[in-house]
């Protein structure tokens, strides 16, 4: 062959080689466990590396999995190999890669994901499914529990081990805001009276995201009026509702509405540097820490909203492409143990609520939780879940976070 | 060659085939240009964001690049200071001088709280109506690499013509013009070349110190290709697209102009 | 040496010459005083002008999260990555520099090619591609930094080898050597410190990747740049964030540093 007409058709060679794998995702798909016994799969998995994907922005997180975790993982004959990444979403991106390729032997075993990944992985059948329904620790969670039932709307379906418990959080500085509004529409309330101290992320940032929702519930008059699918005439009688309260408080938000800080990172850094007076965020836990190192003011607060806030769980999922999943499903039921639970919901150590519901535990296992110190900011899970709100389905959040887009972020400049 | 060519190669045609829809995720494949069509006024926005900070942020870099390159010529005092503080620059990622910029330039940033400018009146440099903080970062890491590579490939040779000059009688004006100016033209165009298309596919330092909308081309192309719903990847694609496009007409044109002044010598 | 003296007494005397480097240092330097100040606070809230508290908090932090493995891994990235697109960019480089290909144009563009690409063009196909390959994660990794390194050592050594005359090494061969050895030991040394800038750049981009090392390698390797990343996407890690940086800006600098005085000696030593 020519060597230049080689050249220009080696990319094309290997792009076929590419699209003959994608056009037709299917081998893998929906694998399940099969009808392997649980002792059948902890003795595959001794031996396994487990390459566990997590956000490595938490410090305590970090610590947690590398120095409580793994060395108990290590007893039970898996390693357990954290791999550190920016955004859960570069995962995401290896996973679907790999699921467009077919591969069989992936590198990440487990990931922990929230509920806008899981949906994505679900969108593209990326998930080994089945598996988490049989974990011997899951008799500890409540099987009536919404909460680790349902993520996000979809149905869990054994795709994933509920790992903790994530409350909506808005935050305060005690001792900038006198007297803390008492509801969603009391907070923009007082964002109009108090102008440039509020604002929120630009979704479709997670948490920003969340709060346009939040908001949502409040002008709809509730998450009751709301179908949880995505409903297109739904969408066209509530939104306009929701645009109008957001674009009525943007002049009085944070450089008068005409950006929004691009994450919860950016917010925090707001708050920290007292640029605005209220910080939100889905992973409260993190408040304990960041309060005693200084970076958030002693006297913040969390700000309980009488309607109550969205909640959800996060969790332990495993690609269906997963080289390890023995290992992995081994990792995710020592993660979903009384003791495990127990030592990661110190605030101490990572101050992550537990999944577990307390009363099917043993005596011993249920003083665990009971001593456990309290958190100076962070008030107990009862406490901050009053009232709690079920999230809506993903099929909201792409509708809402575009049409967030157009209606309002163009209309602050 | 042929390396380079099998990777940008399959990395380019499988962009352009994800952005016509042919290599989906989820579903059929078939052939559609509503990737490009559904966000072209997103696009147009988003091409001019881009072009504005990629041409502003070259322009800075490639003056203040040579301005350093014929400091260190001149091998006066503090040269070894300037070059090696040059060197420390480049090896520092974008992200961490975007983190950093951001610290510094920010409304209540190291800056406004050391210049005892009140918060109120300090300018919105990050994520403000234009992007003075993406150009200043992009131009102080990327100065430090015109100011490299100007200073060695002219090195020695500089020296040695400057000495002849001088000994001629040439004013230093004159032996900056004549002599270092024609020296370095072909590293401080190629470099500069290097600089504007980087610019313009750079993520990470936008995203950290720009605004929400509009967004330069790469940033959108982020957003869009994380999206929840999987069927954005073809949006996400396209802008891809739209900006390796512009890229590549950037080098098609740049490039004879590069080639012209290493030429003339 | 001695001729110099009077052209460099006369600069000194021009009043640009202690204005335009200390703004140039100003100009090099600030921008990093965050990190700088950061890397030794162990608590700065608020808007206070300097941390309250001093100390190595973060330094701490950063042994925990496993930088010093991290780095080394970061090094051995960077020289396989300097390994394997020095040489090719030495010699594609002196191609284009001395104009021995017929359309130099052609290969110019092509070269553009990776700059161009280089932050979408992993994960939006080549990934799937190269999985599809079977070719191990960690090899192709080297490989595909290395042809995104190739353009900044191409570039690097098209300039330097515009600035030499190619009679230089015509005249080597005319007085006997072979074209090897006039390469070898005419050109390169004149070309040292091309050479030296190009390896520098080519070790560079496999030391401070974060998207080739993670979606194409899979996570296999854990460099510095994706805990620095990682560091970065979170509240309150200001303090590690800056230290991860620093220490991976440090050892480039002290190579640096070591070859310059290395160059310096040979220098002095060569003119006695």
């Amino acid at each position: 062959m020519h060597p230049r007409l080689a050249r220009l058709l080696l990319p094309a060679a290997l792009l076929g080689l590419a699209a003959s794998a994608c056009a037709a995702p299917g081998a893998p798909a929906g694998s399940t466990t099969e009808n392997r016994s649980w002792s059948q799969i902890t003795g595959q998995a001794k031996g396994q590396t487990v390459d566990l994907w997590m956000y490595g922005g938490d410090q305590q997180g970090n610590a947690y999995v590398d120095d409580v975790l793994t060395p108990a993982a290590a007893k039970l004959g898996v390693t357990l190999r954290r791999v550190p990444v920016a955004d859960t979403k570069d995962a995401m991106t290896r996973i679907l890669a790999e699921r467009q390729a077919g591969s069989q032997d992936g590198t990440v075993d487990l990931v922990w994901v929230n509920g806008d990944n899981f949906a994505t992985g679900k969108q593209a059948d990326a998930w080994l499914c089945g598996w988490s329904s049989q974990l011997p620790n899951i008799k500890f969670v409540a099987p009536d529990d919404v909460l680790v039932t349902q993520d996000f709307g979809a149905r869990v379906d054994g795709c994933e081990a509920p790992w903790h418990k994530a409350q909506f959080t808005l935050v305060y500085n005690s001792a900038r805001v006198a007297t803390p509004p008492t509801s969603m529409s009391g907070v923009l309330q007082w964002a109009k009276d108090h102008p440039g101290r509020f604002t929120y992320p630009a979704p479709p940032d997670f948490t920003g995201s969340v709060f346009v929702r939040e908001v949502l519930y409040s002008t709809s008059g509730g998450y009751a009026k709301i179908p949880s699918k995505f409903d297109q005439g739904a969408y066209d009688k509530l939104t306009p509702k929701l645009w109008d309260a957001l674009k009525h408080v943007a002049p009085s938000l944070w450089r008068q509405g005409r950006t929004y800080p691009r994450d919860s990172v950016a917010l925090d850094r707001l708050y920290a540097d007292g640029e605005v007076d209220m910080t939100m965020t889905y992973g409260p836990a993190t408040l304990t820490k960041l309060v005693a190192d200084g970076t958030f003011s002693a006297t913040t607060r969390v700000l309980p909203l009488d309607e109550g806030t969205i909640g959800n769980a996060s969790f332990l999922a495993i690609p269906s492409s997963a080289g390890d999943p023995e290992g992995a499903m081994v990792v995710a039921n020592l993660a979903l143990s009384p003791a495990q639970q127990a030592l990661k919901a110190d605030p101490g150590t990572w101050g992550q609520f537990t999944v577990l519901d307390t009363h099917l535990l043993s005596h011993s296992d249920r003083a665990r939780f009971d001593n456990l110190p309290a958190s100076r900011v962070v008030p107990p899970y009862d406490v901050l879940s009053r009232n709690a709100n079920p999230e809506l389905a993903s099929s909201w959040v792409h509708p809402l976070d575009e049409g967030w887009r157009r209606a309002v972020l163009g209309s602050g400049s | 060659m042929l390396l380079i060519l099998a990777v940008t190669g399959t990395a380019l045609a499988a962009v352009v085939a994800t952005s016509l829809g042919l290599l989906p995720l989820v579903g059929q494949p078939r052939l559609s240009i509503a990737g490009f069509t559904s966000l072209s006024g997103d696009l147009r926005a988003a091409t001019q964001e881009s072009l504005l900070t990629a041409a502003a942020a070259t322009v800075l870099a490639a003056v203040i690049g040579l301005t350093i390159a014929t400091l260190v010529g001149r091998a006066g005092r503090g040269v070894r200071l300037v070059i090696g503080l040059a060197a420390a620059v480049v090896t520092v990622p974008h992200l961490v001088g975007a983190a950093a910029t951001g610290l510094l330039l920010s409304d209540v940033g190291l800056a406004q709280r050391w210049s005892g400018v009140s918060a109120a009146s300090w300018p919105e440099l990050v994520g403000g109506r234009w992007p003075w903080a993406t150009v200043l970062e992009l131009a102080w890491k990327e100065s430090a690499f015109v100011a490299l590579v100007v200073t060695v490939s002219v090195g020695r040779q500089y020296a040695d013509l400057r000495e002849v000059s001088a000994v001629l009688g040439a004013p230093p004006r004159a032996q900056w013009r004549r002599v270092l100016l024609p020296l370095s033209a072909p590293a401080l165009a190629s470099s500069s070349l290097i600089v504007f298309v980087y610019s313009l596919g750079t993520y990470e330092v936008a995203r950290l110190l720009g605004r929400a909308y509009p967004e330069p081309l790469p940033v959108m192309a982020y957003r869009l290709f994380t999206d929840i719903d999987v069927a954005a990847r073809p949006q996400a694609a396209a802008t891809a697209v739209v900006a390796t496009g512009l890229a590549l007409l950037v080098a098609v044109i740049g490039l004879p102009l590069v080639r012209r002044l290493g030429a003339d010598r | 040496m001695s001729s110099q003296t009077p052209v460099r007494r006369r600069a000194e005397h021009h009043p640009h010459n202690t204005v335009i480097p200390a703004v140039l240092v100003l100009w090099l330097v600030i921008p990093l005083t965050p990190l700088l100040l950061w890397a030794g606070a162990s608590r700065w809230s608020g808007t206070a002008r300097l941390p309250q508290i001093f100390g190595l908090r973060g330094w701490q932090e950063a042994l925990d999260s496993g930088v010093i493995a991290a780095l080394l891994r970061s090094a051995l990235l960077g020289v396989a990555v300097a390994l394997i697109a020095t040489p090719l960019g030495v010699m594609a480089g002196r191609a284009l520099g001395w104009r021995l290909v017929r359309r130099p144009a052609l290969p110019s563009v092509v070269l553009l090619g990776p700059v161009v690409l280089a932050p979408f063009a992993v994960a939006m196909g080549l990934d799937v591609v190269i999985l599809r390959l079977g070719v191990p994660g960690e090899l192709t990794v080297v490989l595909v930094l290395s042809v995104f390194a190739l353009p900044y050592t191409t570039f690097t050594m098209r300039a330097t080898y515009l600035g030499l005359d190619p009679a230089l090494e015509e005249q080597a061969r005319v007085l006997g050597a072979s074209s090897r050895q006039a390469r070898r030991c005419v050109t390169l040394p004149a070309a040292a410190t091309g050479l030296v800038t190009a390896t520098g750049l080519a070790f560079l981009v496999g030391w401070s990747d974060y998207a080739v090392t993670l979606l194409i390698g899979g996570g296999q390797i854990v460099t510095a740049p994706m805990l620095i990343g990682s560091a970065a996407a979170g509240s309150g890690n200001d303090a590690l964030t800056s230290i991860l940086a620093i220490s991976a800006s440090l050892p480039p600098l002290v190579a640096l540093a070591v070859f310059t005085y290395a160059a310096s000696r040979r220098r002095t030593a060569a003119h006695t």
